[in-house]
Formats: structure tokens, C-alpha cells, sequence
């Protein structure tokens, strides 16, 4: 791993026919996502054909002036139910999967998932504990189990990157291991919760399952900041990235502030993690496989491993949660049961594929 | 005595047990409701009713009972339900203990639930007049509702959608008081319904079960789209208090009356 990691960094970007590469594998990587967004719209338990549908969100978006031909409630469907779920399954796909990669580098390790710090575990600690204290209803309303979800996420971060720190700097090995004893911690504290609270006990297990059967476009729109700038960060950090391959002493030869980097970095990847755990659970596979695809397809270089494992893992996640929709009945599968049932195979394919190795 | 319960077990009892331990609330409410307060010396975590109940020893959560609680209680009867079986019940057998595993699939298994716990505490009596109390208040419900065209329902036990689905004990209380599950396809006890297939249905009433954990009729008409499903839309989205559909015990026929008249208001009070 350290060998292709190296010619990486070493390598300067030639130019001409490599740019023309790079930007080949975005257009595939675009065109998979905007695929995975026409099939998430037009699959569900509502049926609506291609014209019908094409012209509801036309005519939403005031582009297209008709007399609706469609009932109210196709349209309520659609707008409301649909399309916030295809697009909540976007944002965290993407933030999934760049957490991930992230993780990954950073740690040097390619076991890494978003929920390695104790992030995915401060989430549920935090809804938990909004969930069993008797709060008034209004603070419900406004979504108090998200932001309690996501707080204390970020706060379990914190604290793990606190406890990992000895002297001026905060090792790797370290800072995976508290993220781990925080994370067990908070589940214990979680699983007290739920026995001191039973007649919460099938709220709370059904925030834990997650998924995107409610998804609002509110809860959307309260998610995507996080996931953008998460994103945009770590995609303008892929150098350093690179750079972080190596070990910090040699990181810091070459000039690199190795303690800031890795802070940002962190925080960037909790933010994402955070924001999408606290809107629709836990969805394991995403973050774990999605990265490793993209190194596999197109190198591991972290300038383009960033943004291509958003544009990827949000088509990945769009497409997995439309699948979940396609089984017969008033109901779905798992979301979770579907990336990993139709991941796991695909990565093992490119796995025997690839006769090299990868990370 | 030799008795055969819910799992098919043909067990030998003690004639009268005077020291008994139950595993489940609805199986608590059973044996107070049968003047037995004074022979349960233990109690699941859940049994909160009657009040009383909540006073005796608890012996662990109904998913994971406490072994060595129970022991030290030295029951010479245990009340256990179809969960247990496969764990609790022989880990209970090794130590020489006697259980009978009493759970009531649907509203009339709960009258055939009583009368065994009836027989198998020697409080035969009292079983049979409570379960013909129980069959007659049942009967007027039923009798009154007879030909009343079905209410489209969702039972809603998370803002999730998670609710209950066929062969619940919930979705025989929502038939028996005309109403229609809108779950009823789902194929499992306890589905996630998908979102869509909700507006789809669109249930004329909805019974809130998740207030406890915050969900509110007026937060449910808040939800993105909801406006124009036919429960919220004529204000029919009601709190009920989900032990009272949710336990396969003697208060199912206040269960049953109060589900009746949130579907049908004009026939039942």
C-alpha cells in the first residue's frame, strides 16, 4: 500500500491526455448519478409513467404550464414523499462514502467506516435520550431528536479527539481506539435507555433502523450544508490527503501542518456522518465499500477519490433505496439489507477483477 | 393436574399454586383479575396494571428475565409467553420449575388464556365468570357493529410508519370493531409501511399509539402531504393508549370498546 501511495504523492499532474481521462470519469460518474435520480423518481409503490412524472415536477417547478390530467395525491406523492427521499438518499450517499475515504486515508487503514470515531454511536445516544425525557411536543415538532442526534455526534467527536491527544500531537492508533471504547460507552448508556424505557422501545428501535420512508424535504435541506461543505473541504484537501499517506514525520518534512489537517479532516468527515445519521440511522456498506470502488475503477489518488466517492456513493445509495421499494406489498426492505446484498457481490467482482493491490 | 398450553405442552401442575411468577403484563392483569394478588410473588419489568402490580418484586425485562431472581422466589407456577420458549422456558424446566406459556394470539384466545390460567391455579370459577363477563360485553360490541360498513385504519406505533400488521393481536381488535387494517397485505406482525403505500390506502382514521414518545394529531397534520389523507383532513386522528390493544388481557374488551368508538362514534359510545 505505502509503494502506490508514494508514486501519488511523487507523481507531478502531467496534462492533455490524463485531464481528458479525469474528465471522462466524472461524466461517468455524473451520468450514474443522474441514472440513479430518474429511476429513484419513477420506481415506488405509487405507479406513474415516465410523461406523467417528467411533467408533475415541470410543472412544480413553474417550467411548464398544463392542466393537471394526474390526481392531487400522485402529485402530493411525488413531490413530497418521493423525490425528498431520492434526494435524502443522495446527500448521504455522498456523505458516506467521502467520510469514508476519508477515514480510510487518514487512518491508513482500509477497514475504516464513517462510524469508526464514535460518531454513529453519539447519534444514538443523543435521540435516544430525546426520545425517552418527556419534552413537550413543540420541541418534537421542530425536530429535537435530529439535532440532539447530531449534536451529540459532533460532541462524541470531540471528546475522542480530545482523550486521543498526548502532548502537542494526536496519534492515529490512539485516536481510533478511544473513538472505539467512547462508541461502546454510548451504546451501553443507549441500551440502559431503552430498558429504563419501554414503553418507547418501538420508537426508539425504529429511529435506530433509519431509512428514508419519512424523509422530508426539510430535513433535506437541514442535511445538505453539512454534507456540501463536508465535501467541498475534503475535496480542496486532496493533496494533503495525499500527503498524510505517509507517516506524520515524513508528512511534516514536506511542510504540512500534519495536527491541523488531520483535525480538519476529522471534523469534516464527523460533520457529514453526523448530519446523515442523524436523518436516516445507520446504513452500513456505504461508506465501508463505495471508496474502494472508486480506488479500484480510478486510482487512489485523493484529489479525484473525494468527489468522485460523493458523485458514486450517492448514486449508489439512490439506486439501493429505490431497490428496497421494488418488493411486492404495503412495504420495503431495508435499505441496509439492500447495499450490502447487492454491494458486497459487486466489490468482490472488481475484487478478483483487480489482480493487483488495491489500497 | 396435566394441562396443555399455547405451545402445545402438556405440563403437570401442583393443584393449587400458591407462589406464582408472571413473565408478561397481559399475564399479570390476568391473574389479578382472577383474585390472585396474593399468590404472585414476581413480576416482569412491564406489568404496570393494576397499579398494585408495579409493588410486587421484579424479576427482569420481559425479553430477559432475571434466572436468579426468579429462583430465589421459589415459584411453584411461572407464566410465560410465546417469546420465551425457546430460551427462558427450558433454562426455567432445568431448574426444576413449572411453566405454562399462556399466549393469546387473538381477542377470543384471550377468553381460552384466562380459562387455562383459570384451571391451572385452581380458580376455575372465577375464570369462567370473568371470561362470559368478557364474551358478553364482546358479543353487544360486535352485535352492534353487525353490517357496519369496515373504517379504513393505520395504527401508527412510530412516526416512522412501524405498525401492526396481520396476525398481531392489534390488527383482531381493529377487525372485531369493523374497522379495516390498512396494514393488512404487509405479510408480518409488525411491518414498516412504506410512506406511498399509506397515501394509497388513505385510512379514514388514524389511532396514534406513539404519543407516549412524543408523536401528536396535530404534529401528524403537520407532516409534508398529510393534509390531504382522509383521517386528517376530517380530524379523525386519535391518541389511544396502545396497552390497552396491544395486551392479550381481560382489559381487551376496554380496547376493543374504545376502538369501536373512535370507528364508529354513531353505533358505539
Amino acid at each position: 500500500m505505502r509503494g502506490v501511495m508514494e508514486v501519488v504523492v511523487a507523481r507531478p499532474r502531467p496534462a492533455g491526455r490524463s485531464a481528458r481521462l479525469r474528465l471522462g470519469r466524472y461524466t461517468v460518474a455524473v451520468a450514474a448519478l443522474l441514472l440513479a435520480c430518474m429511476v429513484g423518481v419513477m420506481v415506488g409503490k405509487a405507479p406513474v409513467d415516465p410523461g406523467t412524472a417528467v411533467a408533475i415536477l415541470l410543472s412544480r417547478l413553474h417550467l411548464l404550464q398544463v392542466v393537471p390530467w394526474w390526481p392531487a395525491s400522485l402529485e402530493t406523492i411525488l413531490w413530497e414523499i418521493r423525490l425528498p427521499r431520492v434526494a435524502m438518499g443522495a446527500l448521504v450517499g455522498a456523505a458516506l462514502s467521502v467520510a469514508g475515504a476519508t477515514y480510510q486515508g487518514l487512518f491508513r487503514n482500509p477497514l475504516a467506516d464513517p462510524y469508526l470515531v464514535g460518531v454513529a454511536a453519539g447519534a444514538g445516544l443523543g435521540a435516544t435520550l430525546a426520545m425517552a425525557a418527556p419534552l413537550p411536543a413543540s420541541l418534537y415538532s421542530l425536530g429535537i431528536i435530529q439535532f440532539a442526534a447530531f449534536g451529540s455526534a459532533l460532541l462524541a467527536m470531540a471528546l475522542v479527539y480530545s482523550l486521543a491527544r498526548v502532548g502537542g500531537s494526536t496519534p492515529i492508533t490512539t485516536l481510533v481506539l478511544a473513538g472505539v471504547a467512547v462508541g461502546a460507552l454510548a451504546n451501553a448508556m443507549t441500551s440502559f435507555l431503552m430498558y429504563a424505557h419501554g414503553d418507547k422501545l418501538a420508537v426508539i428501535y425504529s429511529w435506530m433502523l433509519g431509512g428514508f420512508n419519512v424523509t422530508t424535504w426539510r430535513q433535506a435541506a437541514l442535511v445538505a450544508p453539512s454534507v456540501l461543505i463536508a465535501v467541498l473541504v475534503i475535496s480542496l484537501l486532496g493533496r494533503v490527503a495525499n500527503v498524510m499517506q505517509l507517516d506524520d514525520d515524513q508528512a511534516r518534512s514536506l511542510g504540512v501542518n500534519v495536527e491541523l489537517v488531520k483535525l480538519v479532516l476529522v471534523v469534516a468527515a464527523t460533520l457529514a456522518t453526523a448530519a446523515s445519521v442523524s436523518a436516516a440511522g445507520l446504513i452500513g456498506f456505504v461508506g465501508l465499500v463505495v471508496p474502494h470502488v472508486v480506488r479500484i475503477l480510478w486510482g487512489p489518488d485523493h484529489r479525484s477519490l473525494i468527489p468522485l466517492s460523493a458523485l458514486v456513493g450517492a448514486a449508489f445509495l439512490v439506486s439501493a433505496d429505490a431497490g428496497a421499494r421494488l418488493v411486492p406489498g404495503p412495504q420495503d426492505i431495508p435499505v441496509g439489507v439492500v447495499t450490502a446484498f447487492c454491494g458486497a457481490p459487486f466489490f468482490l467482482y472488481l475484487l478478483r477483477q483487480q489482480k493487483r493491490s488495491v489500497f | 393436574m396435566i394441562v396443555t398450553d399455547d405451545a402445545g405442552r402438556q405440563i403437570t401442575l401442583p393443584a393449587q399454586p400458591r407462589r406464582i411468577v408472571s413473565l408478561s403484563a397481559s399475564n399479570t392483569e390476568i391473574l389479578f383479575a382472577l383474585g390472585l394478588e396474593d399468590q404472585v410473588v414476581g413480576v416482569d419489568q412491564y406489568s404496570d396494571f393494576p397499579p398494585s402490580a408495579k409493588g410486587k418484586p421484579q424479576v427482569g425485562s420481559f425479553a430477559k428475565p432475571d434466572l436468579e431472581r426468579i429462583v430465589a422466589l421459589e415459584p411453584d407456577l411461572i407464566l410465560a409467553t410465546e417469546m420465551h420458549v425457546k430460551t427462558t422456558v427450558p433454562d426455567l424446566e432445568q431448574r426444576g420449575l413449572k411453566v405454562l406459556v399462556v399466549d393469546p394470539k387473538d381477542t377470543m384466545g384471550v377468553l381460552k388464556g384466562i380459562r387455562l390460567i383459570g384451571r391451572a391455579t385452581g380458580q376455575q370459577q372465577q375464570a369462567e365468570d370473568l371470561a362470559e363477563g368478557m364474551q358478553a360485553r364482546i358479543a353487544s360490541v360486535t352485535a352492534r357493529l353487525q353490517g357496519t360498513e369496515p373504517v379504513r385504519v393505520f395504527f401508527e406505533l412510530s412516526p416512522a410508519l412501524h405498525t401492526a400488521g396481520p396476525g398481531s393481536f392489534v390488527d383482531d381488535v381493529i377487525r372485531l370493531a369493523a374497522g379495516s387494517n390498512i396494514a393488512a397485505g404487509a405479510g408480518k406482525q409488525w411491518p414498516q409501511l412504506n410512506q406511498e403505500s399509506l397515501f394509497m390506502a388513505d385510512p379514514q382514521v388514524i389511532l396514534l399509539a406513539d404519543h407516549a414518545a412524543g408523536e401528536t394529531p396535530e404534529m401528524v397534520a403537520a407532516r409534508p402531504g398529510w393534509q390531504q389523507i382522509s383521517a386528517v383532513k376530517n380530524g379523525r386522528v386519535v391518541v389511544v393508549d396502545p396497552n390497552l390493544v396491544n395486551r392479550p388481557g381481560p382489559r381487551v374488551v376496554e380496547g376493543l370498546g374504545l376502538i369501536a368508538g373512535i370507528l364508529h362514534p354513531e353505533k358505539v359510545k
